[in-house]
């Protein structure tokens, strides 16, 4: 399982220039995988942000007639649940749900991580107080992370992105550290400072830019983690709470009629099957797209 | 740690002098109590279940194992301090008590050799003992023995035993075979607690070798006697050649695992990796009863699940009731409305496949204090609930907050009954919070709606008075009522089941017309057996009784 | 090497501090929580009393660190059972699960990276890389819901959950861990394999094997004992980093298996607010993670020379 700690496993790719734009877009349309994979995406981003006009039901509808009924009943495409709610919509629902808390908590930590990996790579001083920060977090498992927060606070879709955030920002700034420190000892860089240039304008101008592409691979890896993350928040009761639908409420929920009614189980693990690995097999084709080693995979 | 359920205890007894006729007067009561409500209870399409409680032991061989599978982890296995409903499986295969429970409810002796014998003023209770027996540990049972251990039910700082055992003040050994209780005032639940926890004798040797530490390494009277405990894992019990009935007990052994999942539970029944289930899902019921290698007991139970509302807890709960502003507080109609928008036929039909009984009010049909009276209930009638929220004032759709405990089976009722009363005008907004929080919450007066429910006492005492008695405990609904208030100290006191009966249907005309709780559903217990195993029981306090089964040949 | 022991150190005496701020801001009143349904006000307060749970956190925090140094650790509010024995019979559970499912990972991982890197362009790479993908895109709690629905239900095969200790009886403790040292072991073999691929496609194509094989040294000796260096190195590095990973994933894995470990410890114990349990539960895992973070940094240095302990990150 793709953790969301394991997205930090995968090191993008370090060392040497980056190719130029132009050039990763035509490796990128040259691999079939990684193109399938986005057009799945894409067919997932637009089926969740239509959810409410392509879904043939709400999601909260209850249908005590028709509760429990398999897929290919008149008027239930996927079946119907417990409740009797329709299972397409939900999964479109849901789909909108646990995209929502990926892209939220990846979202998050960029916001924070990058501004302290940055800081990190840039300046010594700091970068020993970041990275006992950073070591102190790690310390923590994801799930305990994700646990105790729900506790705390309480739990919900917001409180399961920040948890998911939170995990995922030491992994970030570790990213992000690395390619600063790399791109600082670059020439025209240390050609920027001898020429008296503040370091805002060199982490802005310099810096920024060019790990944005190392960025946006880890956010490929770290979205589909954080997807399942939800999942398995949702799963254990820590996270999006029903009637509200997710991909991980709809299995933890289907988890009782699971000899009785499988598909109310199969069909949203499918579903999330689906959205992770488009993801990654996109996110391993722009990987290789943006390897400057050329076309080794 | 799940919602309280209704498993527990039976009707308390009735401590007269004349006891015998009593008892009679009582089974006379209890069957005709019986007949009458299957037909009264409305709308309750549970009652044509036919209840099975299991038969004792046939046609078995001695030796082997047996494995249970429970839902959840017994908490201390000390009875002074257990709060689970779980430790008393466990206690009912090692830990025996002074009076135990019979498959129709009726309070029998146990470790005592007869019902107690109550003085005409009610404040003295006396005991008489079997003798011959012993402790696990080979220690002689006798008066002093009980002494001891109900004077650490009523001492020992965590106890959680004081309030069951309500007025008694001391105890005495008159004799190595009698023990005299003193109460402050006449108390008739004293007899249905003394048929619980508040009971149990423990041994006096190993309770000075542990002290508080008795929960750790138990020793009772009881056909088994404790073994292992792995935390989170299980509970190990073996044969006690001590017991005074050793050869009627078939098992060599009894191993309690824990499998918090229903599913996974009704797998390893399946599997054969366990021989008896507690607590079986009721979408598993079906699958279980088709395998013509497993059966399913169900029995009644006596407590309920249903809706609090919160009419006057502000500050929290004991503190005194300030009304609320809400019309829900304010205003009964909108209670009553909401007990018309709920149909209860419904709700038990599609959630729990039928399997669960509608309930009206805290008293459950089996118990020996229910009658026409007390099971009265309002049916199910949208159009009445539109015209009483137009009544009082009430924009429809009314809408309020319900909190609920986050487990799969609340938030599928939730979300039922969200659906249910939608015809009746209301609007629920489903809160799911983590069962710690609701707890938390419903106590500080922090909800507007709350479903929870009682596991259910021996006497209805026990049902009805922390709840809604002015500053009960649990009274988290912050409501107050003189009238109930006197209703409850009265029945309390009377030591005539047919009077305590009468109290308990007036009470339920006034909570049903104030209706602070709006009860629902009543839980059956359900246990999934191995048909080769005879002898599993399972009565309506819902503890899951194997000491005494045994393999078929 | 010094300055990263007193880094470790610093980083768990902080852990310790904030378990234990953690804890104490988890809503809700634990003697109620614990006090289940008999909850009159006397015996609440005996519990709170008992529990020192009216006194200031520093007071609290001074008497945990006082305690847990001497190795007392507390009783389960809940059971009654002291922490320390809690812990003692759950740490074998999770150590053997983490153990077998690292087992599986690594044998399944590090073979079909070595496949799938000298095996370019042929078959077999795509089923390992397959293999990966959907490694990496199955939530493993789904996984683990099928295993049971289709191999202990249906088949039989294996059951369904429970737990017997290794030296009771070894047979039947390892049918019981097949599935979850399994399941737990897909995702960490998916990345493991990949890992795994990458390194051995950079090191083949080195100077120093194109040495060995101009040399004449066959195949099978350049790929084994390059594969052997690289795939230590990978799994070294992967223990590390994955640890985390490892843990969150044994804690859904036990609660859907029934294995009464440290993850399952973990989660009930936060659910029943028991407080003494989770601090201890926490903290341990969090000392574990920082410890054994240590020992993998040391030990990457110790094979590859290249790299010094210099307490930075990868």
């Amino acid at each position: 399982m793709s953790t969301v700690e394991s997205a930090l496993v995968d090191p993008p790719v370090t060392g040497g220039d980056r190719p130029r734009r132009g050039k990763v877009l035509r490796r990128l349309v040259r691999a079939p995988l990684a193109l399938t994979g986005l057009t799945v995406l894409t067919v997932a981003i637009l089926a969740a942000l239509l959810a409410p006009v392509v879904a043939p039901y709400p999601a909260a509808q209850t249908n005590f007639d028709a509760t429990f009924s398999p897929p290919g009943t008149p008027g239930f495409l996927l079946g119907t649940d417990s409740l009797g709610r329709d299972i397409l919509s939900r999964i479109l629902y849901g789909t909108r749900a646990s995209l929502t808390v990926g892209v939220l908590s990846v979202l998050l930590g960029l916001a924070v991580g990058v501004p302290l990996g940055l800081a990190a790579g840039y300046f010594r001083a700091l970068d020993a107080v970041i990275s006992r920060l950073t070591d102190l977090v790690l310390a923590f498992p994801f799930l305990i992370l994700a646990v105790g927060l729900a506790a705390i606070r309480g739990a919900s879709l917001s409180n399961a992105a920040l948890a998911i955030g939170i995990a995922q920002v030491p992994g970030i700034i570790r990213v992000t550290r690395s390619e600063t420190l790399r791109l600082k000892g670059l020439d025209y860089v240390s050609a920027a400072v001898a020429e008296g240039a503040s370091d805002p304008w060199i982490m802005g101008r310099h810096i920024l830019p060019n790990a944005v592409s190392v960025l946006i691979v880890q956010a490929t890896v770290a979205i589909p983690a954080a997807i399942l993350g939800e999942a398995v928040l949702s799963f254990l009761g820590l996270g999006i709470q029903p009637p509200a639908p997710s991909l991980g409420t709809m299995l933890s929920e289907a988890q009782q009629y699971i000899a009785r009614a499988p598909w109310t189980a199969i069909i949203p693990g499918v579903a999330i099957i689906v959205i992770t690995l488009a993801f990654n097999l996109f996110g391993d084709g722009l990987r290789d797209a943006l390897d400057p080693k050329g076309s080794r995979r | 740690m799940r919602s309280p359920r209704p498993k527990t205890d039976q009707p308390g007894a009735e401590p007269v002098t004349s006891r015998r006729r009593a008892a009679i007067l009582a089974g006379v009561l209890l069957t005709v109590t019986l007949a009458a409500c299957s037909s009264v209870d409305s709308g309750s399409s549970g009652d044509q279940r036919q209840d099975d409680t299991g038969q004792g032991a046939q046609g078995v061989k001695k030796g082997g194992t047996l494995n249970v599978a429970l839902s959840g982890e017994p908490d201390t296995l000390d009875p002074t301090l257990a709060r689970s409903l779980l430790s008393r499986y466990v206690f009912s295969a090692m830990c025996q008590k002074l009076y135990d429970l019979d498959k129709d409810a009726t309070i029998v002796p146990q470790l005592a050799a007869e019902l107690p014998e109550v003085s005409a003023d009610g404040k003295s209770v006396t005991i008489k003992l079997r003798s011959g027996i012993k402790f696990a540990d080979g220690t002689d049972f006798d008066a002093e023995a009980v002494k001891m251990s109900l004077e650490r039910h009523l001492t020992l700082e965590e106890s959680a035993r004081v309030s069951d055992l309500g007025t008694m003040e001391s105890v005495e050994a008159s004799d190595p075979t009698t023990v005299t209780l003193t109460l402050s005032a006449p108390f008739s639940p004293l007899t249905a607690a003394l048929s619980d926890r508040a009971g149990m004798i423990m041994s006096p040797k190993q309770l000075e070798a542990t002290g508080s530490d008795f929960g750790n390494d138990p020793v009772c009277v009881g056909p088994f006697k404790f073994a292992e405990r792995v935390p989170q894992n299980s509970i190990e019990l073996v044969k006690d050649p001590n017991y005074y009935d050793a050869d009627k007990v078939n098992l060599d052994g009894i191993v309690y695992r824990i499998i918090t999942d229903s599913s996974i539970r009704a797998a390893n029944l399946r599997s054969g990796d366990a021989d008896v289930i507690d607590t079986v899902g009721t979408d598993d019921v079906d699958q279980l009863k088709a395998d013509s290698s497993l059966s399913v007991l169900e029995s009644k139970s006596l407590g309920y699940q249903g809706v609090t509302f919160n009419v006057g807890n502000a500050d929290g709960v004991g503190t005194p009731p300030k009304p609320g502003e809400e019309p829900f507080a304010k205003d009964k109609r909108v209670r009553q409305a909401f007990e018309y928008a709920v149909d209860r036929e419904a709700l038990v039909k599609t959630v729990f496949n039928g399997l669960f009984d509608s309930a009206c009010g805290p008293i459950s049909p089996v118990s020996e204090f229910s009658s026409d009276a007390v099971q009265a209930c309002r049916e199910h009638d949208p159009a009445k609930a539109k015209a009483l929220l137009k009544q009082a004032g009430v924009a429809t759709p009314y809408e309020f907050t319900l909190l609920t405990s986050n487990t799969p089976a609340s938030l599928q009722f939730a979300q039922a009954l969200q659906a249910v009363v939608k015809e009746g005008g209301f609007d629920i907004k489903i809160e799911p919070v983590e069962f710690t929080s609701l707890l938390d919450l419903q106590d500080q007066g922090k909800y507007q709606a709350v479903q929870i429910g009682w596991s259910g006492r021996p006497d209805p005492d026990g049902n009805i008075s922390t709840f809604v008695a002015t500053g009960g405990s649990q009274n988290v609904a912050g409501y107050s009522n003189e009238s109930v208030d006197a209703l409850l100290d009265q029945s309390r006191q009377s030591l005539d089941v047919a009077e305590r009966q009468d109290l308990y249907g007036q009470l339920q005309a006034i909570l049903q017309d104030d209706a602070p709780l709006v009860y629902v559903y009543r839980q059956r217990n359900l246990t999934g057996v191995t048909k080769k195993l005879s002898g599993v029981q399972v009565f309506p306090d819902g503890i899951l009784r194997v000491a005494f089964a045994g393999f078929t040949k | 090497m010094l300055r990263r022991l007193a880094q470790s150190a610093l980083t768990l005496v902080l852990a310790s501090m904030v378990v234990f701020a953690g804890v104490r801001a988890l809503p809700g009143d634990p003697a109620l929580a614990l006090a289940g349904e008999e909850r009159d006000p006397a015996s609440l307060a005996a519990l709170r009393a008992k529990y020192g749970l009216d006194d200031s956190v520093w007071v609290q925090y001074w008497h945990y660190l006082e305690l847990s140094v001497q190795g007392d650790l507390g009783r389960s509010v809940r059971t009654n059972i002291p922490v320390s024995e809690m812990l003692l019979s759950a740490l074998p559970v999770t150590l053997e699960l983490s153990l077998l499912s690292l087992m599986v990972a690594t044998l399944v991982g590090v073979l079909t990276g070595i496949l799938a890197a000298v095996r370019r362009g042929r078959p077999a790479e795509w089923f390992a890389n397959g293999f990966a993908l959907m490694g990496l895109s199955v939530p493993n709690f789904w996984l683990g819901l099928m295993a049971i629905l289709y191999l202990s239900v249906a088949l039989r095969l294996f059951p369904a959950s429970g737990y017997t200790p290794f030296f009771e009886d070894p047979v039947d403790n390892l049918h019981h861990m097949v599935l979850p040292a399994v399941i737990l072991g897909t995702g960490l073999a998916a990345v493991i394999m990949r890992q795994t691929r990458s390194s051995m496609l950079e090191s083949l194509s080195t100077d120093y094997i194109r040495t060995a094989r101009a040399k004449g040294l066959d195949e099978r000796t350049v790929v084994g004992v390059h594969a052997l260096r690289n795939s230590l190195i990978v799994v070294v590095t992967i223990v590390g980093l994955q640890l985390g990973a490892l843990i969150s994933g044994a804690v859904v894995t036990e609660r859907i298996f029934g294995l009464p470990g440290f993850g399952k410890l973990t989660i009930d114990s936060v659910f029943q607010r028991d407080y003494p349990v989770i601090q201890a539960v926490v903290l341990v895992t969090a000392t574990a993670y920082i410890v054994i973070n240590l020992l993998v940094d040391l030990l990457y240095s110790a094979i590859d020379p290249r790299i010094r302990v210099t307490g930075e990150a990868t």
